[in-house]
Formats: structure tokens, C-alpha cells, sequence
């Protein structure tokens, strides 16, 4: 649980580093849009895991998976970022599935990639 | 040798966004996975609002008003729009409340809610 209100904030630095990667060299953001989409971030964060939220009741599941965020996408008009999400998605299960199989010699079903379409 | 940890290339901490997604009433568990993938979409979700503030950029400034306008330009960015308002001065608020004034009282003189109206306004509006 958050203890204290900042806890509820992402941290302004790294997202001005974040930001900062991206846009043309030489360009400077000021305190305030720095701040602005440092809030942006932690909202999104929240409108995010609330529509995931929304499709893991929908499926009549409990726990949030991946593919809930990932579907969660397209109900918050946000579908221009589920290919790179599915991607992501894709490399860190074949990282944890690394992990895995390199801890102890056994084949995990559950981390194969779950085509599914809304 | 191996393949590096999705995680690491990450820059949001991880923790925060859990402890973020777990302030919702709805959330008690969070997996690594859900996880992962929400952090993952906020960079890219932060990277492109910023891309596309930045057109709205002339000189080489990234600014407040930049964002302001792509957040209410955007239908998609509706949940954003208490947190990032366009901001105005004082008196360009004090002129939209003078308009709204004058057109309560010649739409109908007999109510004066304007006045009370402006009071729960006024805190949304800053001072450039």
C-alpha cells in the first residue's frame, strides 16, 4: 500500500529522462510539462489497470493477466500500442521461459503464447 | 551470453508502478507478467503524448500548454483531461466569467447562479 502520497506519483526524473531519449537532441522540456506528463504517466498507470480489470471480470477470471492488459488496449481506444505490447509480451515470456527451463529442466505449458482474439 | 531481462529494459520502477495498480480498490494481486506489460505500455503511452506535444512545439521547448492542447484535442486522452486543463490567465478567466455574467442575465435576469457558479471554477484556473 502507498504510505505516502508521492508513492502514488512516478518519479519525475526518469520520466523526463524517458522523454528526453525520444525527442530531437538540444530540446529542453520545462518543469511543468515535465510534471504534467509525469501525471499523465501515473493516471494512465491507474485508466489502464482499471479497463484490465474490467476484462479480467469480463472473462469471469480473478487474477490480471498479460493478455487482459493487452485486450484492455482496444476498449481504452489504445490500439496502436497493442502490437508493440504484443511483442513485449512475447520476448519477456520467452525470457521467463529461458529462466525457467534453465533453473530446471521442465516444459511449462502456460507460457506459450495464447492467440486470442476479441 | 543470454538474453538481457525485459525488465531491465525498463526504465519506470516496477515497484511504483505496482504500488500505482495496487491503490485501485479493484487490484489485490499483481503478477510480474501484468506488470511488466503495464510499465511497458506507460513508457510507450508517456513517449508518444510527448512526440506528439512536441509538434505542437515552435521553438526547441517542450511546454505545459504543448500537452494541454494534444490532451484536449484527443477524445482517446479524455481521462486525462481533469489532470492536464489548458491553463489560462486571470484575465482571460475573469473575461469568460464577465461573458457567462452577461449572458445569464439576458438569457434569464432572475437567476444569479453565475456568480456562485464561478466560485468551484476558479480552482481549476492558475495563473500562466
Amino acid at each position: 500500500m502507498a504510505e505516502k502520497l508521492e508513492d502514488l506519483n512516478l518519479p519525475l526524473t526518469v520520466v523526463g529522462r524517458i522523454v528526453k531519449e525520444v525527442l530531437p537532441e538540444g530540446v529542453s522540456i520545462s518543469k511543468e510539462a515535465r510534471t504534467g506528463l509525469a501525471k499523465a504517466a501515473s493516471v494512465f498507470v491507474l485508466y489502464v489497470t482499471s479497463a484490465a480489470t474490467n476484462t479480467v471480470k469480463h472473462h469471469k477470471r480473478k487474477a490480471l493477466t498479460g493478455q487482459d492488459v493487452l485486450e484492455a488496449m482496444a476498449d481504452i481506444e489504445f490500439e496502436r500500442f497493442v502490437e508493440p505490447l504484443r511483442e513485449a509480451l512475447e520476448q519477456y515470456k520467452l525470457a521467463v521461459s529461458a529462466k525457467k527451463s534453465a533453473g530446471k529442466k521442465k516444459e511449462d505449458d502456460d507460457v506459450e503464447m495464447v492467440e486470442e482474439e476479441g | 551470453m543470454s538474453t538481457p531481462k525485459p525488465e531491465k529494459e525498463l526504465h519506470l520502477p516496477l515497484s511504483r508502478v505496482k504500488t500505482i495498480m495496487k491503490s485501485s480498490p479493484e487490484v489485490d494481486a499483481v503478477g510480474p507478467e501484468p506488470l511488466y506489460l503495464v510499465t511497458k505500455v506507460t513508457e510507450l503511452f508517456v513517449i508518444d503524448l510527448a512526440k506528439r506535444a512536441f509538434k505542437n512545439s515552435s521553438n526547441n521547448v517542450l511546454e505545459y500548454k504543448h500537452i494541454a492542447d494534444v490532451v484536449q484535442e484527443d477524445d482517446s486522452l479524455d481521462f486525462l483531461r481533469e489532470i492536464i486543463p489548458r491553463k489560462i490567465t486571470v484575465k482571460q478567466f475573469k473575461e469568460m466569467m464577465a461573458r457567462k455574467a452577461a449572458k445569464a442575465n439576458s438569457d434569464d435576469s432572475t437567476e444569479e447562479s453565475s456568480s456562485e457558479e464561478s466560485s468551484d471554477e476558479s480552482e481549476e484556473s492558475q495563473e500562466e
